[in-house]
C-alpha cells in the first residue's frame, strides 16, 4: 500500500518497534550463488511537455552480480507517434537515443515508442509501449517547513497548496535544491494517489522530504527549492510504486514474495516508457 | 444437498444401532452408569484427559474438556484405576448395583521424578486412544523449555513438535504440515483468538500461569471442530482454585506476570485472575539511538474466570481474555489486541448424557494513526470479529459406544478497514471500505465404537455451510481479475452459501499393550481467509470471507502411524506418515495491494496444493532424564494459475528436515537443566537471477518463486531452573530461571538482501540480517 504515506508510514512504525525489540539486529556480507536468466531488452524513458531533447535509454538485462553499468544496446531505430505526427529518435551516445530539441509532448496525446533494434534481445527485435499524456495540475504553492523532530538533524517538508480535482488522480513529485535534483534515482521519488483527500483542499501535505543529514540535501536559507509536479497515469504510478518496493529492502515481516514489476513494454522488455506533464512551483528556504 | 442429507443419515444408523443395542433389557442384564468428575486435590482444578481404567474388561474411558467421565458397566464388582500424569494413581473398587456419582480428587506425585512411580500401571493412553496426530502438552513442560527473553510461550513449545514449523525466527505463527499460519484454528476456552502474537509476533498472547491444558490437532481432527484447513489449537484456562486462595507469578526481563485464583464459596464457586504486562519501554531511554527514546511500546494480557457449580447436573463458567499491544513516537501511532469472552454451561442430562452449551464473542483491532496536527494527520482502524453459539453432546451409550455430536453457529462481521484524518488541519476525507457479513453453521455427529479391545473405530460427518450476507457490494471480475460491475444486496439479504460435508473417520488396532497401528482420514473446509503475504506475518491482519468469488478452501488428509511404547511406557514413540491435498488454496499476485483495497478479491489467485510427510517422535516423559527427540521429513507444493507462471512452487513454509531436540535433566528436586536444539533446512526464498537498471535504481529480475533456500537454520537454547528450599508452614515457593536463547550464537538468516556498494553503486553483494545472538535472561518465578 504505497499510497499517501502510509506504507512508509507503517513500515517507519514497525521499523522502529523492530529496531526497538530486535537490539541486538545485525547484518553480515555472505557468499551466494545465484542462476542466470536470459538477457532482457531494458527500456526507459519518458517525454513530459517541456520543449527540451526527451532522452530514452536502452540498455540489457545483466547478471544480479554484474559489476558495471548496464550495457547499452546501439543501432536501433527509435520513433514517437503521437497519433499525427512520427517522431524519429536519433542516437546520442551508445544506447541514448534523443527527440529534437524543440519537442513537447501534448496533454491529452496517446504516444506510442516503436523500437526496432538491429539484432533480437530476448528472442524479439520489435517493441512497443503507449502511453497517455494527462492534463497538467500545476500547484498553488510550496512551503518548506522545517521539521526539527525527524532524524537526528530534521528534515525539510515540502508542502503543497491546490484544490484536488474530484477525479481519481495520481501524482509524481520531483524536488529541486537550486535547480539540482535532488530526487535524481526513481526510488527517491514522491508518488501518492488522491484517494484520501480526493476534491479537497491540499493544505500543506508533504510531498518531498530533505534530510539535512545528507550533505546534498541540506537546505541553508535563501536556497530555492522547486518541486515538479506530475499528473501521471495509474500504470506507471504502480510501476514506480512496485519499483520502490522491489529495489527496497526485504524481510520476512513486511515484505510479500518477491516479485518482477510490472512495465508497459511489449514483449517481454523491462522498463517503462512514460508521458506526463510537469509543471512548477518555486520557494524560497527560510532560517529553522 | 440430498445426498449429503442421505450421507449423514447413513453415518447416524450405527450410532442408533448402537444405542438399539443396549436398550432391550433382560432383567439382570441391566447395566448400571458410574460418572463423575477427576479433580486436583490440591487446586480443585477439573484434570483433562485422565484416564478411569476397568481392569476387568481391560477398557476404560477418559475425562472430556470439562474432567467429567461416564461408564456403563454390567452389574458386578470391577476394579478400577484413575490416573493422570504427574498425579499419584488411585486404585478403587466399585459395587455396580446400581448408578453411582463417583467424584475422585488426585494427589500431585510429589516424587514423581524417581523411578519408584514408574512401576504402577501406566496406562499408555498414546497406544489405546483412537486418536493420531495430536499432542497434548502440559503447562509443567512448556515451561521447562528455555524461552527467549525468558518468556515461557505456549506457541513456541508447540512448534518443537513434530509437523509444526515456525514461520520465521522468533516468530509465533505456525505452519502444521505445510499449511499455511492462518489455517490454525486457535482457541482460547472456544473462542476464536485471531492474531496470537504480541510484539510483532515474537511473543504469544498466551500467558501461561492462566493455562491448563493445551492440544493440538493436526490432521485426524475430530467432527466437533470444523473452520481451518490445517490444525485446531484448543487451549483451556484454568477454572481458579476451588479449595484455598492461591497466587503464582514471575518477575522477568521484559515482563513481570501475577495470577490470582481462589474460592468464592469453597467448592462451588472459584475464580481466576492474571495479569502480564511487558516493560521493555522502561530500557528506552538507555538506547544508542536517541530516535527510540521517546517511544512508548508494551503490551499487556488479562485472563479472567469464574465458574460456579449450581448442582451436580450443572456448571456455570464464565471466561474473558483482553489483550493488547500500545506503540507510539513522534510520527506514529499503533494499538492492537484481542478480546475474548466466553459463556458455558454444562448440563448433565443423564449420567450418560453430558452437554455444553457455550455463548462466545471474540474480535481482534488495530489502528495505526499518526500523530495529529499535520495536514496529513490520519489514524487507520480495522476490526474482526465473530459470536458464536454452540451446543456439544456427549452421550455415552454404552462401553462399546460413544456418539458425540452439536450444533453451532457464528455471525462473522468483517471492518477490512476505516481511515481518516485526524486534528482540525488534516485534509483526508473519510475512507471507508465496506463491511462484510456472514454467517457459519456447523452439524456433526461422530460416533467411537470399540469393536473389540483391539480394535476401536470413529466415524463421523460434520456438515458444514457457510453464506454471506447483506448489505454488500460484490464485483464480478473478468478473467484478467478486472471487476467489470458490481450488484449491491440489500441488509441481510443471503447472497450466496456453501454447503459442504466434510466426513472424519479414525482406525484404531492395538497390536499388544505396547503398541498399535492408526490411521485416519479427514476432510476440512475453510470458509474465513487472512490477506496477508509477508511470511512472518504482520499485525495488520485483515481477513475475508468466502464469497461468490472466492471458493472456500478444501483438505482432505490421510495419516497412518505407528506407536510403540518400550520399558513399561517410559519410552514412548511414534511414526506417523500423511499426505494432504488442498484445494481452492489461496495465494496473491504478485504485487498484490491487500489493504484498504475494495478489489481484494482481484488480488487473489487460487489453485491447488499437496503436503506429505513423515514425522518420528520418540519421547521419555519419566526419570532424572526426560524430553524427546522429533525428526520431521516433508514437503509442501502449491500450483495456481497466475503465479509463477502456472508452474508448482514451493510453499513457504516448506522445510523439508526439521529436528528436535528437547533434553531435561533433573539434578535433584530442586535444580532442572533444559535444552533445546532445532535444526531445519532453511526457509525458500526467490532470489533475483537478473538486473535491470531503471531510473539509477537495479531492480532484480526474478525467475521461480521459492526456487532458492536460506542457510540452514540450528540454534541451542539452555536454562537452567533452581527452586528455593521448600521450608514447612510456608506457602510461597519461589524459583529462578536463568535462560540462554540461541546459546553458541548462531548467526541465522532471518532476511537476505542485495545491496549496493557504497563506493562503486554498479557492485551489488548479499546481506544476511540475523535477529538474535546470544541472549541471556533471568526469570524469579513464584507460587504462593
Amino acid at each position: 500500500m504505497k499510497t499517501l504515506n502510509i506504507k512508509p508510514l507503517f513500515i517507519k512504525a514497525f521499523g522502529i518497534v523492530a529496531a526497538t525489540l530486535i537490539m541486538a539486529s545485525c547484518t553480515e556480507k555472505i557468499d551466494i550463488e545465484l542462476d542466470e536468466s536470459y538477457t532482457r531488452l531494458v527500456v526507459e524513458g519518458s517525454i513530459t511537455t517541456d520543449t527540451t531533447a526527451h532522452i530514452i535509454r536502452l540498455t540489457r538485462s545483466t547478471s544480479y552480480f554484474f559489476p558495471e553499468q548496464a550495457p547499452g544496446v546501439s543501432g536501433a531505430e527509435l520513433t514517437i507517434d503521437d497519433g499525427s505526427n512520427l517522431i524519429t529518435l536519433s542516437e546520442t551516445e551508445p544506447g541514448t537515443y534523443a527527440t529534437p530539441t524543440d519537442f513537447h509532448g501534448l496533454p491529452g496525446r496517446y504516444y506510442t515508442l516503436n523500437i526496432k533494434l538491429s539484432e533480437p534481445i530476448g528472442g524479439y527485435d520489435n517493441y512497443t509501449a503507449s502511453s497517455y499524456m494527462n492534463f497538467p495540475a500545476p500547484l498553488d504553492s510550496i512551503k518548506a517547513v522545517f521539521r526539527s523532530e525527524w532524524g537526528p538533524d530534521g528534515f525539510y517538508e515540502i508542502t503543497c497548496y491546490v484544490q484536488d480535482s474530484s477525479s481519481v488522480d495520481f501524482y509524481m513529485f520531483n524536488v529541486f535544491k537550486n535547480g539540482e535534483l535532488i530526487s535524481d534515482t526513481l526510488n527517491k521519488v514522491f508518488v501518492t494517489d488522491d484517494r484520501f483527500y480526493n476534491g479537497n483542499y491540499t493544505n500543506g501535505i508533504g510531498i518531498g522530504y530533505l534530510n539535512q543529514s545528507y550533505e546534498r540535501q541540506k537546505v541553508n536559507p535563501g536556497d530555492v527549492l522547486a518541486i515538479e509536479s506530475a499528473r501521471i497515469t495509474e500504470e506507471y504510478f504502480k510501476f514506480v510504486t512496485q519499483l520502490q518496493i522491489q529495489s527496497g529492502y526485504q524481510s520476512p515481516l513486511f515484505s510479500g514474495p518477491p516479485s518482477n514489476i510490472k512495465g508497459n513494454i511489449s514483449n517481454g522488455g523491462i522498463g517503462f516508457f512514460a508521458a506526463y506533464p510537469v509543471s512548477y512551483t518555486t520557494t524560497i528556504a527560510e532560517s529553522n | 444437498m440430498n445426498k449429503t442429507f442421505y450421507l449423514l443419515l447413513l453415518l447416524l444408523l450405527p450410532a442408533f444401532a448402537a444405542f438399539a443395542d443396549t436398550e432391550p433389557e433382560t432383567p439382570g442384564s441391566k447395566r448400571f452408569t458410574i460418572s463423575g468428575n477427576i479433580r486436583d486435590k490440591e487446586s480443585g482444578e477439573e484434570l483433562l484427559g485422565a484416564t478411569i481404567y476397568v481392569h476387568e474388561l481391560k477398557t476404560g474411558t477418559v475425562t472430556n474438556q470439562y474432567g467429567f467421565y461416564s461408564l456403563s458397566l454390567n452389574p458386578g464388582e470391577y476394579k478400577i484405576t484413575i490416573s493422570f500424569i504427574g498425579f499419584t494413581p488411585i486404585e478403587k473398587l466399585i459395587q455396580m448395583r446400581e448408578n453411582i456419582t463417583l467424584n475422585v480428587e488426585m494427589a500431585p506425585a510429589r516424587q514423581q521424578l524417581s523411578e519408584v512411580v514408574i512401576t504402577g500401571e501406566r496406562p499408555g493412553d498414546n497406544i489405546r486412544k483412537p486418536e493420531m496426530s495430536v499432542v497434548r502438552m502440559d503447562i509443567k513442560t512448556i515451561n521447562r523449555i528455555p524461552a527467549l527473553m525468558g518468556e515461557v510461550d505456549i506457541i513456541k513449545a508447540i512448534q518443537l513438535l513434530p509437523g509444526v514449523q515456525s514461520t520465521s525466527e522468533g516468530s509465533s505463527g505456525f505452519s502444521v504440515r505445510g499449511g499455511s499460519p492462518d489455517q490454525n484454528l486457535i482457541l482460547l476456552d472456544e473462542a476464536i483468538v485471531y492474531n496470537a502474537s504480541h510484539l510483532l509476533g515474537f511473543f504469544s498472547v498466551f500467558n501461561n500461569d492462566a493455562i491448563k491444558d493445551v492440544t493440538l490437532y493436526k490432521g485426524d481432527i475430530p467432527a466437533s471442530y470444523g473452520g481451518r484447513l490445517s490444525s485446531i489449537l484448543d487451549i483451556r484456562m484454568k477454572d481458579g482454585n476451588s479449595k484455598k486462595f492461591a497466587g503464582a507469578g514471575g518477575i522477568g526481563t521484559i515482563s513481570s506476570r501475577l495470577t490470582l485464583e481462589g474460592p468464592v464459596i469453597e467448592d462451588k464457586t472459584s475464580f481466576l485472575l492474571a495479569g502480564r504486562r511487558t516493560y521493555v519501554d522502561i530500557f528506552l531511554p538507555f538506547a544508542k539511538n536517541e530516535d527510540i527514546r521517546d517511544n512508548v511500546l508494551y503490551f499487556y494480557d488479562l485472563n479472567a474466570k469464574i465458574n460456579h457449580k449450581i448442582n451436580d447436573r450443572n456448571r456455570l463458567y464464565l471466561s474473558g481474555y483482553f489483550g493488547r499491544d500500545v506503540f507510539s513516537n513522534e510520527f506514529a501511532r499503533m494499538s492492537l489486541g484481542n478480546q475474548t469472552g466466553t459463556l458455558r454451561w454444562n448440563h448433565l442430562f443423564s449420567q450418560k448424557l453430558f452437554s455444553n452449551f457455550t455463548l462466545i464473542q471474540s474480535m481482534y483491532d488495530y489502528e495505526l494513526g499518526t500523530a495529529e496536527g499535520n495536514a496529513n494527520s490520519f489514524i487507520w482502524k480495522s476490526k474482526m470479529q465473530n459470536q458464536s453459539l454452540k451446543g456439544d453432546f456427549t452421550w455415552y451409550i454404552n462401553p462399546d459406544h460413544t456418539l458425540r455430536f452439536g450444533v453451532l453457529g457464528i455471525r462473522h462481521t468483517f471492518d477490512p478497514g476505516f481511515a481518516r484524518g485526524t486534528g482540525s488541519e488534516s485534509l483526508f476525507t473519510e475512507y471507508r471500505l465496506p463491511l462484510n457479513y456472514a454467517m457459519e453453521y456447523g452439524v456433526y455427529i461422530n460416533n467411537e465404537h470399540k469393536i473389540s479391545s483391539k480394535v476401536v473405530i470413529k466415524y463421523g460427518l460434520r456438515l458444514s455451510a457457510f453464506q454471506n450476507t447483506g448489505v454488500a457490494t460484490i464485483y464480478n471480475y473478468d478473467s484478467d481479475f478486472n471487476a467489470i460491475d458490481s450488484v449491491l444486496y440489500g441488509k441481510g439479504k443471503i447472497i450466496n452459501t456453501y454447503i459442504a460435508p466434510e466426513p472424519r473417520i479414525g482406525l484404531n488396532y492395538v497390536i499388544n499393550p505396547a503398541s498399535s497401528v492408526k490411521a485416519s482420514y479427514s476432510r476440512t473446509v475453510q470458509y474465513v481467509h487472512l490477506a496477508q503475504n509477508s511470511t512472518a506475518g504482520t499485525p495488520l491482519d485483515l481477513w475475508f470471507p468466502s464469497s461468490p468469488n472466492v471458493k472456500p478452501q478444501k483438505a482432505d488428509q490421510l495419516a497412518v502411524g505407528y506407536f510403540r511404547n518400550f520399558k513399561g511406557n517410559a519410552f514412548e514413540t511414534s511414526a506417523e506418515v500423511y499426505y494432504k491435498n488442498m484445494y481452492d488454496v489461496i495465494d496473491f499476485k504478485d504485487n498484490a495491494e491487500l489493504l484498504l483495497n475494495p478489489k481484494l478479491e482481484g488480488e487473489l489467485r487460487t489453485g491447488k496444493g499437496w503436503s506429505y510427510g513423515m514425522e518420528i517422535m520418540v519421547k521419555k516423559n519419566i526419570g532424572k532424564l526426560n524430553g524427546w527427540v522429533s525428526y520431521t521429513l516433508s514437503a509442501t507444493r502449491r500450483q495456481i494459475e497466475g503465479i509463477n507462471e502456472g508452474n508448482s512452487y514451493r510453499a513457504p513454509y516448506e522445510k523439508p528436515h526439521n529436528i528436535s531436540v528437547i533434553i531435561n535433566y533433573e539434578f535433584s528436586e530442586r535444580a532442572v537443566l533444559s535444552s533445546t536444539w532445532v535444526y531445519s533446512t532453511g526457509s525458500p526464498v526467490t532470489f533475483p537471477t537478473g538486473r535491470a537498471v531503471i531510473g539509477n535504481v537495479i531492480v532484480p529480475i526474478y525467475s521461480d518463486r521459492n526456487s532458492y533456500r536460506l542457510p540452514d537454520y540450528h540454534r541451542l537454547d539452555v536454562s537452567f531452573t533452581y527452586k528455593n528450599k521448600i521450608r514447612e508452614n510456608r506457602t510461597w515457593q519461589g524459583e529462578w530461571n536463568f535462560s540462554v536463547y540461541n546459546a553458541y550464537g548462531r548467526k541465522n538468516a532471518w532476511a537476505i538482501n542485495f545491496q549496493q556498494d557504497p563506493v562503486n553503486p554498479y557492485v551489488t553483494y548479499a546481506e544476511k540480517t540475523y535477529l538474535f545472538s546470544i541472549i541471556p535472561s533471568i526469570t524469579y518465578n513464584f507460587k504462593f
